[in-house]
């Protein structure tokens, strides 16, 4: 086919064609590992849309034939009769961007394809929350609704209807379904086939959407690649109690150490992980409830990190306990984590020295010098975010900004908001460090923190503010509790634990000395020139690999 | 001929701007609203005659509203909105606003945070042309901003000082002024964080 690939072990297109997404799971499907069955619409088809406005010649014949032969892959029928199959449809660059669309989840579900949903499983309250699903992301991602709207309204009417679980899901499915119809005029199409052709068209479209553009202007990503768009069988982690979805590292991102680290969900889908619209639990609880899908993404890691000879990170949904990989890719940890990981993985024999030396940025060095909070010994953690404005602060908790300014006069304090609106800039302006529990690290809080120099941590999704309180993990803590944050790495801790403003490690000490050897310098400069040094001699060597 | 904006009475005008903008002195009231100073400040001591804004002294003080202020505040917004029959109008400006709000976001983060080989870093700000071309996009995006501040002021006549607060931050940074991009209390992001404010009380949508 000329526009579409399969993702198979035999496709061996590169990362510009298939997107970073599509090409890794083309890795995964190599290396054995669990992928769940579909196909990758290319970068040059996504070129030739932009360019012409419509599909190129072939396209619809050879998407006919990939939703076929997917069919006959899983034994199910595209938008029914019988076993439904559902899709989901995913956007991938080569590099990923803020502003593209992202996904559309359990997309075919049709109002019959519902039904035949739930006799298949049994299960209405399953079929109806993957309805819902469906409806939300493509009226979010293909129509454009703000989540914010479709969020309100699938919540509203829910309340409305009364009875069990069900009634509020079919409640919150004709909330959305009115509200659809209210901004477009027609209902979401009711044909599966169009609605995947819909999503195609959105996900190519969405390379020019203005957030887009200026995403790629400040990054100096070239306009002209376009992104592909990886259509897969849907594995639900929504299906029963041993279902869930999860990310996770194979070490640790923030301390490179050689431990898995993640969120995971249980009976849920990955896009309630992602979004961070959802109280995740530690990875290491999947040990205990899932252990063969645990076993299984141990194993999975193993082999991913062998292959690359690097760290990985890895995006992964079970159904009904068994373990599918959804996203991978390598490396990406940075600063002391970067320092970690490269010399273990030298010291384990993975790499050479010297690769080991140009696996880490003169860059990252430069700021290895912020405060942080001391990893080792034993942190009593209160929750964790998104480390939004690096440094560490501590000081009493205050759940109001006018509680804030009148706490300061007593010594340092905390300001923990569930986000933060204007009204809370006095408290900011007297807080020695914010917590918020919703946003990102583009947020009006982040960006606030951050001009006013101060550490902050957002998105810390399982904290509550209450009027006097904060609440997290079961536990309540009351105002006025003493706490420290680290607004790079995201800890919140309760206490004065241990702050380190040097890499105290002896990795990086050992690292330095390897690049010193390379370079025949002294020691008597910067951590990040050592490394430098060392670089400048490694690129000019010939069959190095230019890294990280 | 279409209906003039519907424009909205001073006393309003200086409640509301209070409600966006937080804790405030007399000199940022006076900035939000476009009043001169005198006038906004016998405003504000009308509104706390009435027992609608307080001014509370100290290091964070200054004028802000009182829970009856509030009160009477989302009251008259909502009144007014009803009055001059834009609702649709203004919820349509607002799902523009939605688009736009990330990127503002990402731009105002671009601004502060650059990416050095995969690591988030502090912008340190001695890469002129890195600059430039954050300020550049974010003159374009004020080109889309503006239009859809355009849109609110024909709808309500007060989004017109917007226009005006939106523009001179751009001027400003643009000129030199580099704190006008997000650290000033006049900056551009903190304007676009008091529409978003406003946005959310004229509509009576709630935070979260």
């Amino acid at each position: 086919m000329t526009w579409i690939h399969p993702l198979s072990a035999e496709t061996e297109e590169t990362p510009s064609v298939l997107g970073g997404k599509g090409y890794g799971l083309v890795v995964l499907r190599r290396l054995g590992l669990p992928v769940p069955p579909g196909f990758v619409i290319s970068t040059g088809a996504c070129r030739a849309f932009l360019r012409d406005g419509r599909f190129p010649d072939g396209l619809d014949a050879e998407l006919a034939a990939a939703v076929s032969d997917l069919e006959t892959a899983t034994r199910r029928r595209f938008g029914g009769p019988g076993r439904p199959l559902a899709l989901s449809v995913r956007s991938g660059g080569s590099v990923s961007m803020p502003g593209m669309m992202n996904t559309v989840l359990d997309l075919g579900l049709t109002a019959e394809a519902t039904a035949e949903l739930a006799a298949e499983t049994g299960d209405v309250r399953f079929a109806l929350d993957s309805r819902l699903r469906f409806l939300s992301s493509f009226a979010s991602a293909v129509i454009g609704l703000a989540p914010e709207s479709l969020e309100a309204v699938a919540g509203e009417t829910a309340e409305r209807g009364s009875g069990g679980e069900e009634a509020h899901l079919a409640g919150a499915i004709r909330g959305v379904e009115a509200l659809i119809r209210e901004r477009t005029g027609g209902p979401v199409p009711d044909d599966a086939m169009r609605q995947l052709e819909l999503a195609v068209r959105a996900v190519f479209s969405s390379w020019n959407t203005p957030r887009a553009t200026t995403y790629r202007a400040l990054h100096a990503i070239p306009h002209d690649l376009g992104t592909a768009v990886t259509v897969q069988a849907m594995v639900f982690g929504n299906r029963d109690e041993h279902s869930g979805a999860g990310v996770a590292f194979s070490r640790n991102p923030d301390t490179g150490e050689r431990i898995p680290f993640g969120d995971v969900l249980f009976g849920r889908q990955g896009e309630d992980v992602v979004s961070g619209r959802s109280t995740t639990r530690p990875l290491a609880e999947l040990a205990e409830r899932e252990p063969a899908v645990w076993a299984g993404l141990l194993d999975a890691m193993g082999r991913i990190e062998e292959h690359h000879r690097d760290a990985c990170y890895v995006e992964f949904t079970f159904e009904a306990g068994r373990l599918w990989l959804l996203q991978t890719r390598p490396g990406g940890l940075v600063g002391r984590a970067a320092v970690r990981v490269a010399v273990d993985l030298a010291d384990e024999g993975v790499i050479s020295r010297r690769e080991a030396l140009l696996r880490v940025s003169p860059r990252h060095l430069r700021y290895a010098g912020t405060s942080r909070i001391e990893a080792a010994g034993t942190l009593d953690i209160l929750t964790r975010g998104l480390g939004a404005c690096p440094g560490v602060a501590t000081g009493r908790v205050a759940t109001t900004a006018d509680r804030a300014v009148r706490m300061a006069a007593g010594g340092p304090v905390i300001l923990v908001r569930p986000q933060t609106s204007p009204l809370d800039m006095h408290g900011l302006a007297a807080a020695a460090g914010v917590v918020t529990a919703r946003g990102g690290p583009a947020s009006h809080a982040a960006v606030v923190a951050r001009a006013m120099g101060k550490p902050a941590v957002v998105g810390a999704a399982d904290l509550t503010v209450d009027a006097a309180s904060v609440r997290a993990a079961g536990r309540v803590f009351p105002e006025g509790t003493f706490i420290t944050i680290d607004g790079t790495g995201g800890e919140v801790v309760v206490g004065s634990p241990r702050i380190t403003t040097a890499p105290a490690d002896s990795l990086l000490h050992r690292l330095l000395g390897w690049a010193d050897e390379i370079s025949g310098g002294g020691s008597n400069r910067d951590d990040a020139e050592r490394l430098a040094a060392a670089h400048a001699v490694l690129v000019k060597q010939p069959g190095t690999r230019q890294g990280p | 001929m279409p209906e003039s904006p519907y424009p909205t009475s001073t006393d309003v005008l200086v409640l509301h701007a209070l409600r966006c903008i937080g804790f405030a002195g007399l000199a940022r009231v006076a900035e939000a609203t476009g009043l001169p100073e005198s006038d906004a400040e016998s405003e504000l001591i009308d509104l706390a005659v009435a027992g609608l804004v307080t001014c509370v002294p100290g290091d964070f003080g200054g004028w802000g509203l009182t829970e009856a202020g509030r009160a009477a505040d989302a009251e008259w917004i909502r009144g007014e909105l009803e009055a001059a029959g834009t609702r649709t109008a203004v919820a349509g400006a607002y799902d523009d606003f939605l688009v736009l709000n990330p990127e503002l976001l990402d731009l105002c983060t671009a601004w502060q945070m650059r990416s050095a080989d995969g690591a988030a870093v502090p912008n340190d700000h001695t890469d002129p042309a890195y600059d430039a071309r954050v300020l550049d996009l974010f003159t374009d995006f004020h080109r889309r901003a503006d239009a859809v501040c355009a849109d609110l002021s024909a709808a309500m006549l007060r989004f017109q000082r917007y226009r005006v607060r939106f523009a001179t931050a751009l001027a400003r940074a643009r000129s030199g002024a580099v704190e006008y991009v997000t650290d000033n209390l006049d900056s551009y992001h903190i304007v676009w964080f008091q529409l978003h404010e406003d946005l959310l009380a004229t509509l009576g949508i709630p935070r979260d």
